[in-house]
C-alpha cells in the first residue's frame, strides 16, 4: 500500500497533484452539501448540537447519507472503470456499457421485476432478490468474457469489443421479451430501473457493496503504469515487459465486478463512464496515474451532485437520475468534438 | 369474408381519418353478437351482468374472472393487431380510451366491424356510467339498469356516505404501484390510483405532480402518510407484497407504524370495472375506523 502510494506520487506531475488535491476537497464538499439537501426540511448542523428529533436523525441516518454514499461509490466506479476500459481498448468511445457487463445485470434485473411472482419461491422475497438476480446476470456475462479472454493473445482487443455488442444486443432480446409479457406495474417499475436511481438503499444493502467496490478500485490503481505503457501499442507494451493477457483479464475483470454491482443497486445510469474520463484528461493529461485516481473522484462529484438534483428537482418526486447524467453528458460531449474540429 | 380484407387493404394503404370522438359513443351496434373486448374491466362488466357469451376473444388485460383464460386472447390492448382482431371474424370490438395503436384502430373502423371506446372517468358514477354505456352498445339496457339498481347502487350510496364521512377526517393515503430496485412508484393526480383514493374519500399525498412517479423516501417520511395502498396484481404472492410493507422506509410513518397497509387486487382497485366498487367500499370502511 505505501510502495503503491509512493510509485503514484512518483508518477504525477505537480499540476496533476494539485488537481488531485482540490478534488478531494470538492467531493467533500459536495458530499456535505448532498447530506445537507433533501425534501425532509431540516438543519444538518443540528445534529452536531444534538437538536434534531428521532424523525430526523433518522431520515439523515438511514436515508439520506447511505444514498449520498452510495452515489460517490457508484460514480467513482463507473468512471474509473471507463477510465480503464478506454486505456485497455485505446479506444476513446469504449465505456463500462461496452463489455456488455451492465447489460447482463439490466436483464437480471428485468428477470426478477417481471417473472419473479411466477417463479421464485415465497421464502426468496427479500429487497435483496433483484439485486442479486442482477449481479447472477452480470456475473454470467462476466464468464462469457472470461472464457472469450483466456482464448486470445494480444491481438485480442477487438474481437472482445465485437463480444461485447454481441452480449449487448442478446440481452437486449431478452429485455424486450420480458417488456413484451410484463404488466403495467411491472413495465413501469422496468422503465424506472432502466434510468437509474439511488432510492430505496438501506445500509445493509450498500455496505458489502461499497467495500467491494472501493477494495476493487484501489487494486485497480495499481495497474496505472501498465495502461501507460500500453498506449504505444500492445506489441511495443509486450516487449517493455507488460503482460498483455494479464492486464486485459484484470481489467475487464475488475470493471465487471463495480460496473455490475453499480447497476445492480442502482440501475443504467447513462454517460458517466463515457465523460468523465475526457474530462479528467482535458485538465490534466493523460498519465494514467492521474487519470485513473482523478476519474474516481470526478465521477463521485458528478454523481452526488446528479443525485442531488434528482432529489430536489420536482420534489417531492424524484427525477430518475440517469436522465440528468445524460442531460449533462451529452452536451458537454458533443463541445469536446466541437473543440477537437478546431483543433 | 373476401369483402372484409378487401376493405382492410385498401385502409391500410390509403389510410383514412376518422375522428375518435366518433367511436366514443354509447350508441347500440346492429350486431352484438360476436364481441372482442380490449380492456380488463370491460370484460369484468361484462361477466358481471351476465353476458360474457357474446364474447369472442379478449386481450391480456382481461384476467378476471379466472374463466376468461378460455378465450383467445387478441394481444396487449396498447398494441393489438388488426388481421389478428379481424380474423376472429368479430362483429363489435369495445374497447377503453387506452386501447390502440391509433393506426390499427383507423384500420378496424375502416371495416363493417363496429367498433365502441367506452369513455372513463375515475369515479364511483364514472363506473355506473361504464356499465350503462357498455348495456346500451350491447343493446341490453333494460337488463343493465336491472343489474345496477339491484347489485351496483346499494354499494356506491354506501361508499358515498363513508367517503363523505372520511373527507371530514382528512385522511392522508399514499398508493404504491410497484417498488423494485428503485424509489417507490407512487400515484399522482390524473392517475387511477389517484382517482381511487378520491372515491374512498382519502387525500393524496402526493398530489402535487401529475401520472405515475418515483418519489424519495425523505418525502413519504416527510408527508407521513395514514394509509399506504398496494395493488398487487397477485393477491396469494402476499410476500410479494411483504418486501414492501416491511421495507424500512415505512416503519418511520404513521401508516408503517400502525400496520396500516391495504392490500387489494391490481385490477379490482386500478381497473375501474365493477370489482372497483367493492374494493373502493372496503377500503373506505378500513381507512374511517
Amino acid at each position: 500500500m505505501l510502495n503503491g502510494l509512493d510509485r503514484f506520487f512518483r508518477y504525477i506531475s505537480l499540476k496533476q497533484l494539485i488537481i488531485f488535491n482540490v478534488l478531494i476537497l470538492v467531493l467533500i464538499l459536495t458530499m456535505i452539501v448532498g447530506i445537507s439537501k433533501g425534501s425532509f426540511d431540516f438543519s444538518v448542523l443540528k445534529y452536531f448540537t444534538g437538536n434534531l428529533t428521532t424523525l430526523e436523525e433518522e431520515v439523515l441516518v438511514n436515508i439520506r447519507f447511505p444514498r449520498v454514499l452510495l452515489a460517490a461509490v457508484v460514480g467513482a466506479a463507473l468512471s474509473m472503470s471507463g477510465a480503464c476500459l478506454q486505456g485497455l481498448f485505446r479506444n476513446p468511445l469504449a465505456d463500462p456499457g461496452l463489455i456488455g457487463v451492465s447489460a447482463g445485470a439490466a436483464l437480471g434485473a428485468a428477470f426478477s421485476i417481471v417473472m419473479s411472482a411466477e417463479f421464485f419461491p415465497d421464502f426468496l422475497f427479500t429487497p435483496y432478490l433483484l439485486p442479486l438476480s442482477a449481479i447472477l446476470g452480470s456475473a454470467f456475462v462476466i464468464s462469457i468474457l472470461f472464457i472469450i479472454t483466456r482464448g486470445f493473445g494480444f491481438e485480442g482487443m477487438t474481437y472482445m469489443l465485437l463480444a461485447g455488442i454481441a452480449i449487448n444486443a442478446l440481452a437486449g432480446v431478452g429485455i424486450g421479451i420480458l417488456t413484451y409479457i410484463s404488466d403495467d406495474a411491472e413495465l413501469r417499475g422496468l422503465t424506472f430501473w432502466t434510468m437509474g436511481s439511488f432510492g430505496g438503499v438501506t445500509w445493509n444493502l450498500i455496505i458489502p457493496a461499497i467495500v467491494i467496490i472501493l477494495s476493487t478500485i484501489v487494486w485497480t490503481l495499481r495497474i496505472s503504469r501498465k495502461l501507460d505503457l500500453l498506449q504505444l501499442g500492445e506489441p511495443e507494451a509486450y516487449r517493455l515487459g507488460v503482460d498483455i493477457k494479464k492486464l486485459r483479464f484484470d481489467i475487464i475483470m475488475s470493471s465487471a465486478i463495480i460496473v455490475g454491482i453499480s447497476v445492480s443497486l442502482t440501475g443504467m445510469i447513462g454517460f458517466v463512464g463515457l465523460v468523465v474520463p475526457h474530462l479528467v484528461r482535458l485538465f490534466g493529461g493523460v498519465n494514467h496515474h492521474y487519470l485513473l485516481a482523478c476519474s474516481a473522484l470526478t465521477g463521485a462529484i458528478l454523481m452526488v451532485n446528479a443525485d442531488l438534483l434528482s432529489r430536489i428537482l420536482i420534489q417531492p418526486a424524484e427525477l430518475p437520475v440517469g436522465l440528468i447524467t445524460s442531460a449533462i453528458g451529452s452536451p458537454f460531449f458533443l463541445w469536446l468534438i466541437f473543440r477537437m474540429r478546431k483543433k | 369474408m373476401g369483402d372484409l380484407l378487401k376493405k382492410t387493404i385498401f385502409h391500410l394503404i390509403f389510410f383514412h381519418s376518422i375522428l375518435f370522438s366518433q367511436v366514443t359513443d354509447c350508441s347500440s351496434v346492429q350486431d352484438p353478437s360476436r364481441i372482442i373486448i380490449a380492456g380488463g374491466s370491460i370484460t369484468e362488466i361484462m361477466y358481471f351482468i351476465e353476458a360474457e357469451e357474446k364474447i369472442i376473444g379478449l386481450d391480456v388485460t382481461s384476467v378476471y374472472p379466472e374463466e376468461t383464460k378460455k378465450f383467445p386472447s387478441i394481444g396487449y390492448v396498447r398494441n393489438l393487431s388488426a388481421e389478428g382482431v379481424l380474423s376472429m371474424m368479430p362483429s363489435l370490438v369495445i374497447g377503453e380510451d387506452d386501447m390502440g395503436p391509433p393506426s390499427v384502430i383507423k384500420q378496424i373502423m375502416a371495416t363493417s366491424v363496429d367498433l365502441r371506446i367506452v369513455p372513463e372517468h375515475h369515479s364511483a358514477d364514472g363506473i355506473v356510467k361504464k356499465i350503462n354505456c357498455v348495456g346500451k352498445i350491447i343493446d341490453e339496457e333494460r337488463l343493465v339498469k336491472r343489474v345496477i339498481r339491484k347489485k351496483i347502487m346499494p354499494s356506491v350510496n354506501q361508499l358515498h356516505k363513508v367517503a363523505d364521512k372520511n373527507k371530514k377526517s382528512d385522511i392522508k393515503v399514499m398508493l404504491i404501484l410497484s417498488m423494485q430496485g428503485t424509489s417507490p412508484i407512487v400515484a399522482g393526480t390524473k392517475t387511477s390510483g389517484h382517482g381511487f383514493i378520491e372515491m374512498i374519500g382519502a387525500k393524496n399525498i402526493f398530489d402535487s405532480f401529475e401520472g405515475w412517479k418515483a418519489v424519495t423516501a425523505e418525502a413519504i417520511i416527510a408527508m407521513d402518510p395514514d394509509y399506504i395502498l398496494i395493488p398487487s396484481r397477485d393477491m396469494h404472492k402476499n410476500s410479494k407484497v411483504a418486501t414492501i410493507t416491511e421495507h424500512p422506509i415505512f416503519a418511520k410513518t404513521t401508516a408503517g407504524r400502525n400496520k396500516n397497509f391495504i392490500i387489494d387486487d391490481g385490477m379490482a382497485m386500478l381497473g375501474f370495472g365493477t370489482r372497483t366498487i367493492f374494493s373502493a367500499l372496503n377500503a373506505a370502511k378500513t381507512i374511517s375506523k
